[in-house]
Parts: C-alpha cells; sequence; structure tokens
C-alpha cells in the first residue's frame, strides 16, 4: 500500500507544483491527512447513523477512554508507545464485549451501562497512568484523546484503511438485519435474524473502528463526527437513503475542510477543533432549516 | 401446501423469579386458524415470543411440517424512535430485503412489496414518513410486511389493537384468504365475538392452558371467560 500512497502523494505534490492545486498539497502530512478523512468520513458518517437509531451516542466515548487504560496496559507490557494497537484493540473489544454481555445479564439501559462502564474504565486509566507516567511522556495519552491528523503514519493509514474494509464488508450485508435488530427485537428474530449475535458484531465494528480512528482524530473527535453528522442529516432527511447519504456527505465535508480550511485561511485553529467546528456549523444550519422550512418541518412527527 | 403444526410441550418460562409459563402443552393443527386468548399478563405474548426464539423456556416448542417455509409476525407495536428519517418504503425494504435499505428497495421484493401494502391499504403512504403515520396506519404497514415473503406460518400478536374498523375487517379478510392458502395462524385475540366466528380452534392460558378445543364447544359456557381473566 505505501507505494500507492507515495504514487498518490507525488501527484498531488505535482499538481501543487504547477498551481493546478492549493500550495497547501506540497506537504506530505497535509495529503495523509486529506487521504485519512477520505476514509475517516464515509465511515463514520454511514456508521453514525446506526448510532443515532440504536441510542448508542456515547459508547465511541466510553470506548475511547478504554483506549486509555488499553494503552496503558500495552506500555506495561512492554509494547512501542507509539503505537500501541495490540493492546488498545484487544482492551478495547474485551470492553466493549464484557458491556454488552453485562447488558444482556442485567437489562440495563444503554446509556446507563455505557454511563458505568466509562466511568469505570476512566479510573482503571487513571490508576494505570501513576504507573506509566514514570516511564513515558504522558502526552501520549493525550494524543489518544484529540489524536494528531497531521501526524499520521502510513502503519495507522493501513490500520485504518483494512478496518474500513473490513466494516464494508460486516456492515454492507448485514445493514438491514442490525437496524431491525434494535428496532424490534421479536420481528427480528421472526425474520430469523440471531439479534445477539448482531449486537456482539455490532459493538465489536464500533470499537475497531473507534479505535483505528483514535490516533488519527481522538476519541473526542470519534464521538463528534459518529454523532453531528448524523443528527445533521436526521434534520433535513425524508427518507433512510438521504440520511445515510446526508450523514456521509457532511463527516467527509466536514474533514476535508477542517483540514485545509485552518491552513488556507491562515486561522489559528487546530485541525481536529476545525472538523468539529464545520460539523457543528452545518448541524446549526440544518437545525434552523428544520425550524424554519415547512418542508423540513413536515419530516417531523 | 399447508403451513406446519405447532406444538407446544411442558412450555415454561420465568423471569425475574415469576413463573410466567407453567407446563403449557397444546397442538395447533397444520393450517389451522388457531387463536390464543387471556388475560393480560397472562403469558400469550410470552408463549409468542417463546415460539419466536426470543424468550430462554424450559420444554419444547416444535413446527411440525413437510417444508417449513418463511414466518410472517406481527407485533402489537412497532417501538422505535419516530423521528428516524425512514418512509414506509424504507420500512418494508428493511424488513424484506439483503440489499442495504438505504440503497433502495430490491427489484425481486418489489411486486411483493407494492402487493403487500396494496393489500393492506397503505400503498399510497409508500413515501411517507413511517413515524408520521397514525397508530391504525402503521399496524396495517406491519401487518403488509408480514405477507412478503408469503409465510406458511403467520404469528399475529393483538394486530388490531391499534387499528380502525375499516382497518380491522382488512385483517381479518387477510388472515382468512391466507389460511383458505394453508397458512397456519398463530393470533393472539382478545375479541372473543371474533374468535367464535374465524377460528378453528382456541387456547386460552393463563400461566396454564386453562382450556383448549373448537371455539364453539369451548367458549359456549361463562367459566372459560372467569378461566383466563
Amino acid at each position: 500500500m505505501n507505494t500507492i500512497y507515495e504514487s498518490i502523494r507525488l501527484t498531488l505534490q505535482g499538481l501543487a507544483a504547477n498551481g493546478t492545486l492549493p500550495q497547501a498539497f506540497t506537504y506530505q502530512f497535509v495529503i495523509n491527512a486529506l487521504l485519512c478523512t477520505l476514509l475517516i468520513g464515509p465511515l463514520l458518517g454511514a456508521l453514525g447513523t446506526m448510532i443515532v437509531v440504536k441510542r448508542m451516542a456515547f459508547f465511541s466515548q466510553a470506548v475511547g477512554n478504554a483506549a486509555l487504560t488499553g494503552v496503558a496496559i500495552g506500555i506495561l507490557l512492554g509494547e512501542s508507545y507509539t503505537s500501541p494497537y495490540i493492546s488498545m484493540f484487544s482492551f478495547c473489544i474485551l470492553f466493549g464485549i464484557a458491556l454488552k454481555y453485562t447488558q444482556y445479564r442485567t437489562n440495563l439501559s444503554n446509556d446507563s451501562l455505557i454511563g458505568v462502564f466509562l466511568s469505570i474504565s476512566l479510573a482503571f486509566g487513571a490508576s494505570l497512568l501513576l504507573y506509566v507516567s514514570a516511564k513515558i511522556n504522558t502526552h501520549v495519552m493525550e494524543s489518544v484523546l484529540f489524536g494528531s491528523i497531521l501526524a499520521v503514519d502510513y502503519t495507522d493509514m493501513n490500520i485504518l484503511l483494512v478496518v474500513t474494509l473490513i466494516a464494508s464488508l460486516v456492515v454492507l450485508p448485514l445493514y438491514n438485519q442490525m437496524l431491525l435488530a434494535s428496532l424490534n427485537p421479536s420481528l427480528a428474530h421472526a425474520r430469523g435474524i440471531r439479534v445477539r449475535l448482531l449486537e456482539y458484531v455490532f459493538v465489536v465494528l464500533v470499537t475497531i473502528v473507534t479505535v483505528a480512528c483514535l490516533k488519527i482524530i481522538g476519541a473526542v473527535l470519534v464521538e463528534a463526527l459518529l454523532l453531528i453528522p448524523a443528527a445533521a442529516a436526521r434534520n433535513i432527511s425524508r427518507t433512510l437513503g438521504g440520511f445515510v447519504a446526508g450523514s456521509v456527505i457532511i463527516a467527509t465535508l466536514s474533514c476535508i475542510l477542517g483540514v485545509l480550511m485552518p491552513m488556507q485561511l491562515g486561522l489559528p485553529v487546530p485541525t481536529g477543533g476545525a472538523i468539529v467546528l464545520v460539523a457543528a456549523l452545518v448541524f446549526v444550519v440544518t437545525t434552523v432549516m428544520r425550524t424554519t422550512l415547512s418542508r423540513f418541518r413536515a419530516t417531523g412527527v | 401446501m399447508s403451513g406446519p403444526a405447532v406444538v407446544f410441550d411442558k412450555v415454561s418460562l420465568e423471569l425475574g423469579g415469576t413463573r410466567i409459563l407453567d407446563n403449557v402443552s397444546f397442538r395447533i393443527e397444520s393450517g389451522a386458524l388457531h387463536c390464543i386468548v387471556g388475560a393480560n399478563g397472562g403469558g400469550k405474548t410470552s408463549l409468542i415470543r417463546s415460539l419466536l426464539g426470543q424468550m430462554p423456556h424450559s420444554g419444547q416448542i416444535r413446527l411440525e411440517g413437510e417444508s417449513l417455509g418463511p414466518v410472517g409476525y406481527v407485533p402489537q407495536v412497532l417501538d422505535f424512535d419516530r423521528n428516524v428519517p425512514m418512509t414506509v418504503r424504507d420500512v418494508m425494504a428493511l424488513l424484506t430485503q439483503r440489499k442495504p435499505a438505504f440503497l433502495g428497495s430490491s427489484r425481486e421484493h418489489r411486486a411483493g412489496v407494492d402487493a403487500a401494502l396494496k393489500r393492506m391499504g397503505v400503498l399510497e403512504k409508500e413515501l411517507r414518513p413511517f413515524g408520521g403515520l397514525s397508530g391504525g396506519e402503521r399496524q396495517r404497514v406491519l401487518f403488509a410486511q408480514a405477507l412478503e415473503p408469503a409465510p406458511s406460518l403467520l404469528i399475529l400478536d393483538e394486530p388490531c389493537a391499534n387499528i380502525d374498523e375499516p382497518g380491522a375487517r382488512i385483517v381479518e379478510d387477510v388472515v382468512l384468504e391466507l389460511n383458505a392458502k394453508g397458512v397456519t395462524v398463530v393470533w393472539i385475540n382478545h375479541d372473543w365475538d371474533q374468535v367464535r366466528k374465524l377460528a378453528h380452534s382456541v387456547t386460552g392460558i393463563n400461566r396454564k392452558v386453562m382450556f383448549h378445543g373448537v371455539p364453539s364447544e369451548v367458549l359456549t359456557w361463562a367459566e372459560p371467560k372467569a378461566m383466563v381473566s
């Protein structure tokens, strides 16, 4: 894959050099960031629609916090602190499965249980940080929360690409079944859908997507990109197709504009913040459209 | 071809320390229109959910027949966030096809879905937001989804609870049509007059089987109502 990234980079840098593309495209870190956004935007935008329907808004945040603990465990076990993917993936997947298992055992609602698990993982992570801080600069932990899209390397991009492919291969054939399983489990059962298995698959999927995006855009931004574009698209959509397409477009555009605008306009805004601010602006606009235009008001009930 | 026979064999179910079903055994014959009656909280819906494989129970539930076709199920309500932007067409696509519903209806199911919506009198609502429909209209759509693909076993959990008189008549007609084609129907029904009029067999449930038989025989005396209320 690295050869493909290189050839894309060289092509774009050539176009920037002859003035076809903006000057920002002469920098490799900008091109890497944009390639990541072209994967992250559609991925989080599409997945976000299911998160919103399933009312699992804070799950990705819980996973993000669990990742802190995962990183701490990885460092304690001797994994590289710059790319502690094995410990992050392992711990977060266990975290997600344990959360879902507990939900089935206790019948607690999603939001209550996510809140409980989020608190536990934060407390556990904070305790471990005490030991880890003696070994490394805790700034590494900060990057898990806030990411660094302008500092991604080919390893991060490859992991994101693999996770995007896995997510597409799983979600596309199972989209209807996953959505139906959360809308009405009885109806899903009657149609031969294995509801619990699909719920576990979905939780694992959201977990690996969140973890793959953590180092690039951070836990806080993953949650924002899962929720804001889907919420904005819901404001102005009448159909499921419009909802998903709108969410994907808003997420992708927010990412691209968030990366390019601060550089082009010389704004003193961090990339992550800019991405969320663009998405938030779209959300505000769609909210105004929904509340003022009768065409969109009619989508509500 | 007739739908499957349904056999409940010593089915028991306990939830949170409360006995919901106690040793329930009865048989629904192949191709029968069978009604289940009983008081609220008597375990009717739990029995149906056990039949759908959704409740962990003891005992056995078997479908017996030469070829077991699709199962159609109509729940009492479809409880979901009504602000999710889904048209009636989207809901039908979600329920009936493999192709992701957000990519549109699949050609394979289009004719069947149209026929089902038309039969239930809601085809003209296909582009309306599902969450914006009235309770009765949503129930008609829910009934329509159970018709595609054509079921061999139709399970109805009080499908007329939120439906108006014309809608209830359509439901009744469709049930009779399907049953005449051999579809086995299992229908939770509170309307004893309708049960007397339509059902081949009836079971009264109040945690246990209180009575079971042909409506004209078991629903003629006053005791059954008291037994399940």
